[in-house]
C-alpha cells in the first residue's frame, strides 16, 4: 500500500492505493500549530472507514509521501525563524543587491524588496578566501566569536554563513560552522557550500538564508512526524515531494528544508497533465488547484510539466532567489477559507488572508467571524450545510451570513445574495488575472487550453473562471479534490543527485569524471534501494552541464553512456553538445573548446504501472434531488443536485450542483455536463459565452 | 481586432524577443553580456516601425532600430532570407559604436519581407584607439577608432561573409571573445527569425498585418489617454554635465524644453537650443537623443502604456542637425551616446514633468560610469592571456519617484536597472582582480518623502599583475537634483588607495593604471529626493536608521525625525522639530 498525504493551509488530503489498485480518499482539517495531528487525523478517518486501527494501516504501507506547504505558508506570512547572516567581510550587501535586475521599466511605483536577512542582522566575518582557493586573510577566530556571543541577545533563532569561495576552499566555512555549535549549541545553522555548492555567491547565500531560515520549524516538524509515524506503526519508506517534483528521505529534508519550499504544488501539475490527456486528448493544460488558502496554477504545455531554472519568492527581480530550480508553479492567496473585506477606499477585496482551518471561515462554527469565500458559497446554494466533507462537519448558516452582512454587505449597500455573489466574483478575477500571467503574458491562448480544476473549493467558481478566461473545457479529475496528493502517486519517484568537476573537452579528464560518475551512479543505486523501487522499472540516466569556454551559463547534455572509455566518447559529447546549443540557440561554434562544469545522476522510477484506479467514495450520498441556488449573475434558480458517483456519460445541462463528499461543483443554467472518461466531471462550457473579451494588454 | 486577440499576439511577439534575449544572454561570452545583460532585442514591421521588445534597455530600443531597418533596407533592396546585417553606425541610427547590431530581416516563403529582427548588445571592446569602449576625449571618430559598419551584410544564405569575419578578428581586442559574442547575437536574432516565421504559419501572416496598425492604434490611445491625466505647461529645465576633457571647466549646461498639453494629448520635447557638435566622444546619436527624451516620458506616465510605435505618435522630439544632443555629423564622435548627455536629458524631462504638478515625474538619477561599472584591461598573469571587459559591481543612482523611493539597483535612468550586477566570485575567477568592499554609502542619498537610492561604496583591484580602468564618472561635480523639494544626492568619488596605504582622489573622467596592491575606491553616484524630507513618514525613516542607510544625527538634522539609541521613534521630540521646521 501506498499512502500519499498532502497538508494544505486549511485541508490535508489523503490519498491510499492499495496494491489491489483500490483508491480512496480522505480529508481532514489542518491544523497549523501541530500540522501532524492534521495528518492523524487523516489517517484515522481513514482507518475508521476502513474498519481497521491506524497501526493497521501504516503497518502495510511501504512507502509513505509527503507534501506540506508549511514551509512557504511560513516564508510568505514571515514567521520564519529571525535569521541572522555571516558575510565575507566587506560585503554586507549580497542579499540586499542581489544580482541587480528589475521587471517592468517604467514602473517606477514598486518599492525595492528588502533583503531577505536585514541588514541588522548581518554580520561581516574578518576572513577571505581567493579564486584558487588561497587564503588571502586568515579567519579571525577572535572577531567571530565576538559576533556569536552577540547573536543570543539579538533573539537569534537561525544563522546561515556563506562566505566567498566556500565552494573552493571551505575551511573558513567549515570552522565558523564549529565556532557556532560550540558557543550556541542549539542553534540551527547552514553552512552555503554545504547546501549548494555553486558559484555565484548571492544565489549561494540566499539558499543558505531561506533554508536556515526554515530550519527551526521544518526540521523539528519533519523529525517528529517521521518518529511519530514510525511510532504509530510505520514500517515502510518515509519521502518527502520536493520543489522539483522528486522525492527525498525525510532526514534529507530536515537537514535541509529548502528543497520542501515548493513541496506542497509540486505534483498537481503532473496529475493536470494526466487527465488532460487521458479525458479530453489535450497537452495544453491551466491546472488550477484551489484549496482553502491558496490558489495554485500551472500551465502544461504540449504535455511539458513547466520547470524553471530560476526559483523566485515572489516575483521575479522583485523577491529572492532560492537557487535551486523547481516545477513552475504560481501561487496566490486565493481559496475557499480567502477572507472578504472592504477596503478604506470602499473596495470589495478577497484575501489574500485566508480564516485558514482554525478558526475557519464563520459558517465552521468555531468561532470565525470574518467573511470567507465559503460563507459565500453557503449562502448562495453551492454548498450543502449537511453534506461538507460528505456529512462529517456541519456548516451553520446564520453565522455565515452574520458575517457577510456586517463585513461585505453593509459596507457596500447589497443585499446578502449580491453581496455573496460579489464576493465570488472578486475571487474569480483574482485568479482569472493569475492564470492570464502564466498563459496571455506568456503568449498562450487560454482559450486553447484545458481548465483541469482541482482542490476542494475549485467547484465554487470553475465554471465563472472558464467563461471569463474564454476555455471551453472543463475537467475535474475524481481525485481533483486532492489533486497533489494523486500526482504524487502518478509521478515518477526519484531523485537527481550532482557533482561539480570542471573539464575542458581537449584535456579531458577521464579518471577523474569516470570516478565522479561512478560516485553519482552508487548514490543514485542506494536511494533505489532505499526506497525499494523495483529494478525493472528503475533507470539511472547520466548528463553533463556544458558550455562553451568563456560562456557562463550551461546546457544539459545527456550522455550516451554511463563512463568515458576512449577519446570517441569525448567527441561523442562534443557533437551532442554542438547540436543541442544548435538546436536552442541557432548557432554552433565548432572551434570552440567545450567545457563540461557539472555531471548528475538522475535516478526515476515509474512506480505506477496502470492509471490511478477510480476512488471508492467513503461515504454515503446526501440524497437532495434539487435546491435553490443562486448563481452570480443569473438570481436563484431551483438546481439538480447531482451525485458525482452518479454522472453518466450522456451530457446534462445546468442549473445543477453536482456534489461529492469533497467537492461541489456550481454548474450554471444552460452549461453542458457529463462524466469523464476516467471518471471525473467534464464540463463544455462553450466558447460564445465567453466574457474574455476586452481585457487590457500588458505593456512590455 | 478582439481584446484577447491584441493581448495574446502582443504577449507573442514580446515572447519571442524574450527568446531572443535569453539566447544572448545564455551565449554570450563576455561578462558585459553573459552577465550584465546589457544587451536588447527587438521586432520592428515590415515598414520600419517598432512592434515589440523584451524588457530591454530604454536607451537601446526606444528610438534608432526603426533608423538602422530603414538604412538597411536602403542599402540593401534585395533582401533574401538567409542575409545578416551589422550596424553600429552613430550616424545611421545605431545608438553607439560599441553597441553592436544585428539585424534579420523576416522573409516569408513567398520571399516577402515581414517583419526585421535586431539583437543589440555592448561590445567588450570595439577596437578603439584605447582599451575601451567610452571615449570621453575622442576628437572626433578618427581618435576614436572604432571601426563603423553603417547596415553591412555580414551573412547571406545564413553563411558568414568571411572577409568582413576577419577584418574584425584583426581589429578587435581579444578576438576569440567578440566571435563568440558575435555568435550570441546572431544566435538571437536567427532565434528570432525561426520563431516568427513559425508564428506566421501558425496564425497567418493576414492575422499579424492586421495586428500590426490595431497594435498600434491601442497603444495611441493608452498614451493619449495618459497625457490627458498629466498636469499641462511649458517647464523649460537646464541641466549640466560634469567639466570632463575638453568640455568648459565648469560644465555644460544643456536647455530642455518640455511641453505637455492634455488637451490635445501631446507632449514636445526640444532640444534645439544647445551648443553645436564638441570635438569629444559625449556627442549624442540621434537615436539616443530620442530615446534619451522619450525614457523621461515614459518614467513620468501610466507605466502600462505599452511603449511603440503607435504610443511614440503622442510624443515629439524635436532635434538639430549638427547639435551635441541632436543628430550627430561625421566625423564628430558619439562614443558615449548611451550614457551622459542621454542620462542628463532623461533626467531634466522627468524633473519638468514633475515641476508641473504634484504627483508626476521623478527626480533625476544619478549619471552612469564610474569605476565601478567602469572597463578593465591588462594581462591575466594566470594565462598570459589579454583581457578587456566592462564590469558592473555594485552602482546604485535611482532617484525618487512620487510613489517609491530610488529603486536601489537602477544602475543609470538609461538602463532602468535592466543591467544585471556582477557576481564577485565570477569576476575573481574571470579576472585578475579582488573585490574588496561593496556596501550601499550611508548618509549619502538625495532626501525626501520619497528618497533617492543611496550611492554605493566599491573597491577593487589588481592581483598580482597591472590593471587600466577607464571610466567617466559625471556627478562628480553636479549631482542628481531632487524634485519638488526633496533633496540633491551627494557627489561621486573615485580615490586610488596606493599599495602604503596612501589615498589620492582621482579626476571624474580619465583612465588610470593600478599596480599590483593598488585598490580604485569608487563611490557612486546616488539618487535625488522626491518632496520634502520632512514629509517622510516617521516609521520609514526610522527603518533607513534601523537598517544602517541613514545615521540617526541625519535623521533629525535632514528627516526631522528623532530616532532613540534602540531605534525607537520619539514623537513628542519628532513633533516639535517638524512644526518648528
Amino acid at each position: 500500500m501506498r499512502i500519499s498525504v498532502d497538508t494544505g493551509g486549511t485541508f490535508t488530503d489523503l490519498v491510499l492505493e492499495e496494491n489491489t489498485g483500490r483508491l480512496q480518499v480522505f480529508k481532514a482539517p489542518t491544523t497549523p500549530e501541530a500540522p501532524a495531528s492534521g495528518i492523524f487525523a487523516a489517517l484515522e478517518t481513514a482507518a475508521r472507514h476502513r474498519g481497521e486501527r491506524v497501526a493497521d494501516l501504516l503497518g502495510q504501507c511501504e512507502l509513505f509521501i509527503h507534501a506540506t506547504t508549511l514551509a512557504i505558508n511560513a516564508v510568505l506570512t514571515g514567521s520564519t525563524a529571525r535569521t541572522a547572516y555571516l558575510a565575507t567581510e566587506g560585503h554586507p550587501d549580497t542579499l540586499l543587491f542581489r544580482e541587480g535586475g528589475r521587471i517592468e521599466i517604467f514602473n517606477f511605483t514598486v518599492e525595492y524588496p528588502e533583503p531577505y536577512v536585514p541588514r541588522a542582522l548581518t554580520f561581516q566575518v574578518p576572513e577571505r578566501i581567493g579564486a584558487d582557493g588561497a587564503i588571502v586573510a586568515p579567519l579571525d577566530e577572535a572577531a567571530t566569536v565576538e559576533i556569536i556571543s552577540k547573536l543570543g541577545a539579538l533573539g537569534v533563532e537561525a544563522v546561515a554563513v556563506c562566505l566567498l569561495w566556500s565552494t573552493v576552499n571551505p575551511v573558513h566555512e567549515l570552522r565558523v560552522g564549529e565556532l557556532l555549535a560550540r558557543h550556541l549549541p542549539d542553534l540551527p545553522f547552514t553552512l552555503s557550500h554545504r547546501l549548494n555548492p555553486t558559484l555565484r555567491e548571492y544565489r549561494r547565500a540566499s539558499s543558505a538564508c531561506i533554508d536556515a531560515s526554515l530550519k527551526p520549524v521544518m526540521s523539528r516538524y519533519v523529525r517528529s512526524l517521521e518518529e511519530r509515524l514510525r511510532a504509530a506503526g510505520l514500517d515502510g519508506h518515509f519521502v518527502m515531494v520536493t520543489s522539483q517534483g522528486g522525492v527525498k528521505d525525510g532526514e534529507t529534508v530536515a537537514a535541509a528544508p529548502i528543497h520542501a519550499i515548493n513541496s506542497g504544488p509540486a505534483m498537481a501539475p503532473v496529475a493536470g497533465r494526466h487527465f488532460a490527456r487521458a479525458d479530453l486528448g489535450s497537452g495544453d493544460a491551466i491546472v488550477a488547484d484551489t484549496g482553502g488558502t491558496s490558489f495554485d496554477v500551472s500551465l502544461v504545455r504540449q504535455a511539458r510539466i513547466p520547470w524553471t531554472r530560476e526559483t523566485w519568492l515572489g516575483e521575479p527581480f522583485r523577491g529572492h532567489m532560492t537557487g535551486f530550480p523547481s516545477i513552475d508553479v504560481k501561487s496566490i492567496g486565493a481559496g475557499g477559507g480567502s477572507v472578504a473585506w472592504v477596503d478604506p477606499g470602499g473596495m470589495l477585496r478577497v484575501g489574500p488572508q485566508s480564516a485558514g482551518a482554525a478558526p475557519g471561515p464563520a459558517c465552521y462554527g468555531r468561532g470565525g467571524r470574518r467573511a470567507t469565500v465559503t460563507d459565500a458559497a453557503l449562502v448562495l446554494g453551492i454548498l450543502d450545510p449537511d453534506y461538507f466533507l460528505g456529512g462529517r462537519m456541519r456548516l451553520e448558516r446564520a453565522p455565515a451570513e452574520c458575517a457577510l452582512e456586517e463585513h461585505v454587505c453593509t459596507p457596500l449597500g447589497l443585499d446578502l445574495p449580491a453581496g455573496a455573489c460579489a464576493v465570488l466574483k472578486v475571487m474569480t478575477e483574482n485568479m482569472v488575472q493569475a492564470i492570464q500571467g502564466i498563459t496571455i503574458h506568456q503568449g498562450v491562448d487560454p482559450r486553447s487550453a484545458v481548465l483541469v480544476a482541482g482542490g476542494g473549493a475549485a467547484g465554487l467558481n470553475a465554471v465563472a473562471m472558464a467563461r471569463r478566461l474564454g476555455c471551453s473545457d472543463i475537467l475535474i479529475p475524481q481525485v481533483g479534490a486532492v489533486l497533489s496528493a494523486a500526482g504524487a502517486l502518478m509521478a515518477e519517484l526519484g531523485d537527481d543527485f550532482a557533482a561539480t568537476h570542471p573539464t575542458g573537452s581537449e584535456s579531458f579528464d577521464f579518471d577523474g569524471v569516470n570516478s565522479v560518475l561512478e560516485t553519482l551512479e552508487k548514490r543514485a543505486a542506494q536511494m533505489a534501494e532505499d526506497l525499494a523501487l523495483p529494478p525493472s522499472d528503475t533507470q539511472i540516466t547520466f548528463s553533463a552541464e556544458a558550455r562553451y569556454a568563456h560562456q557562463v551559463w550551461e546546457i544539459e547534455i545527456e550522455l550516451r553512456a554511463p563512463r568515458f572509455e576512449t577519446r570517441a566518447d569525448v567527441d561523442a559529447l562534443v557533437e551532442d553538445f554542438h547540436a543541442e546549443h544548435e538546436q536552442v540557440f541557432a548557432v554552433r561554434d565548432p572551434s570552440s573548446e567545450v567545457e563540461v562544469i557539472h555531471w548528475h545522476a538522475r535516478v526515476r522510477s515509474r512506480i505506477r504501472q496502470r492509471d490511478l484506479p477510480p476512488v471508492q467514495d467513503p461515504v454515503t450520498p446526501a440524497g437532495h434531488a434539487a435546491r435553490r441556488v443562486v448563481f452570480p449573475g443569473h438570481g436563484p434558480v431551483e438546481a439538480a443536485v447531482v451525485e458525482f458517483a452518479s454522472l453518466t456519460g450522456t451530457p446534462s445541462v445546468g442549473p445543477a450542483v453536482v456534489e461529492s463528499p469533497f467537492t461541489s461543483v456550481a454548474i450554471e443554467p444552460g452549461v453542458e455536463f457529463q462524466r469523464a472518461g476516467s471518471g471525473g466531471l467534464q464540463v463544455r462550457v462553450g466558447q460564445m459565452q465567453s466574457e474574455a473579451a476586452g481585457l487590457a494588454a500588458k505593456s512590455w | 481586432m478582439d481584446g484577447v486577440r491584441l493581448a495574446v499576439l502582443s504577449s507573442r511577439f514580446q515572447g519571442i524577443c524574450q527568446r531572443m534575449a535569453n539566447t544572448l544572454m545564455r551565449t554570450g561570452r563576455s561578462g558585459v553580456l553573459n552577465t550584465a545583460h546589457d544587451f536588447s532585442c527587438c521586432i520592428l514591421s515590415a515598414d520600419d516601425e517598432f512592434v515589440a521588445a523584451d524588457e530591454s534597455l530604454p536607451v537601446h530600443v526606444l528610438s534608432g532600430p526603426d533608423i538602422m531597418a530603414r538604412c538597411m533596407k536602403e542599402y540593401h533592396p534585395a533582401l533574401r532570407r538567409g542575409d545578416a546585417f551589422l550596424n553600429n553606425s552613430p550616424y545611421h541610427g545605431c545608438s553607439h559604436p560599441a553597441d553592436h547590431t544585428i539585424l534579420v530581416p523576416v522573409i516569408d516563403d513567398a520571399g516577402r519581407h515581414r517583419f526585421t529582427v535586431l539583437a543589440k548588445a555592448h561590445q567588450a571592446d570595439i577596437g578603439n584607439s584605447k582599451p575601451t569602449t567610452y571615449m570621453a576625449a575622442a576628437e572626433d571618430v578618427y581618435e576614436e577608432g572604432a571601426l563603423i559598419f553603417p547596415g553591412t551584410r555580414v551573412q547571406e544564405d545564413y553563411t558568414d561573409i568571411a572577409d568582413i569575419i576577419r577584418m574584425c578578428e584583426l581589429r578587435f581586442r581579444v578576438p576569440a571573445q567578440w566571435r563568440g559574442d558575435y555568435l550570441a547575437m546572431l544566435g538571437a536574432a536567427r532565434i528570432g527569425e525561426r520563431e516568427l516565421l513559425a508564428f506566421g504559419d501558425e496564425v497567418g501572416w493576414d492575422t499579424l498585418d492586421a495586428f500590426v496598425p490595431a497594435w498600434f492604434d491601442y497603444s495611441e490611445q493608452r498614451m493619449a489617454a495618459a497625457i490627458r491625466e498629466m498636469p499641462g505647461g511649458r517647464v523649460e529645465m537646464t541641466i549640466t554635465h560634469d567639466p570632463f576633457p575638453k568640455l568648459p571647466a565648469e560644465g555644460l549646461p544643456i536647455n530642455v524644453v518640455v511641453e505637455v498639453d492634455p488637451e490635445q494629448a501631446l507632449i514636445e520635447i526640444d532640444l534645439r537650443d544647445n551648443p553645436d557638435n564638441l570635438k569629444c566622444g559625449l556627442n549624442l546619436t540621434e537615436a539616443t537623443s530620442q530615446s534619451g527624451a522619450m525614457t523621461g516620458v515614459f518614467n513620468s506616465i501610466d507605466h502600462t502604456v505599452p511603449p511603440n510605435a503607435g504610443s511614440f505618435r503622442r510624443v515629439r522630439v524635436h532635434l538639430r542637425e549638427g547639435c551635441i544632443v541632436g543628430i550627430p555629423k561625421h566625423p564628430y564622435s558619439c562614443s558615449m551616446g548611451t550614457s551622459n548627455f542621454c542620462d542628463r536629458i532623461s533626467n531634466a524631462v522627468a524633473h519638468a514633468i514633475a515641476d508641473l504638478g504634484e504627483g508626476f515625474g521623478m527626480a533625476e538619477c544619478g549619471p552612469l560610469l564610474p569605476p565601478a561599472t567602469g572597463v578593465i584591461s591588462g594581462r591575466d598573469p594566470r594565462t598570459g592571456e589579454d583581457y578587456v571587459n566592462e564590469i558592473f559591481l555594485a552602482h546604485t543612482a535611482a532617484g525618487a519617484s512620487p510613489d517609491a523611493d530610488g529603486w536601489l539597483t537602477l544602475t543609470s535612468v538609461g538602463s532602468a536597472g535592466l543591467c544585471l550586477l556582477d557576481s564577485v566570485e565570477l569576476d575573481e575567477l574571470r579576472f585578475p582582480m579582488r573585490v574588496y568592499r561593496q556596501e550601499i554609502a550611508v548618509d549619502t542619498e538625495g532626501a525626501g518623502r520619497r528618497r533617492g537610492a543611496p550611492g554605493a561604496h566599491v573597491e577593487f583591484g589588481p592581483v598580482d599583475c597591472e590593471m587600466m580602468v577607464a571610466y567617466a564618472s559625471d556627478g562628480t561635480m553636479f549631482p542628481a537634483k531632487g524634485a519638488r523639494g526633496g533633496g540633491d544626492a551627494s557627489r561621486a568619488r573615485q580615490i586610488r588607495r596606493g599599495a602604503n596605504g596612501n589615498e589620492e582622489e582621482l579626476d571624474a573622467c580619465t583612465e588610470v593604471r593600478l599596480g599590483p596592491g593598488e585598490v580604485m575606491i569608487s563611490i557612486t553616484q546616488p539618487g535625488g529626493g522626491y518632496g520634502p524630507p520632512a514629509e517622510r513618514e516617521p516609521e520609514r525613516v526610522a527603518h533607513d536608521v534601523a537598517e544602517g542607510w541613514v545615521s540617526a544625527a541625519r535623521a533629525r538634522e535632514v528627516y526631522k525625525v528623532v530616532v532613540d539609541e534602540r531605534g525607537r521613534i520619539d514623537h513628542e521630540a519628532t513633533a516639535a522639530l517638524r512644526g518648528a521646521a
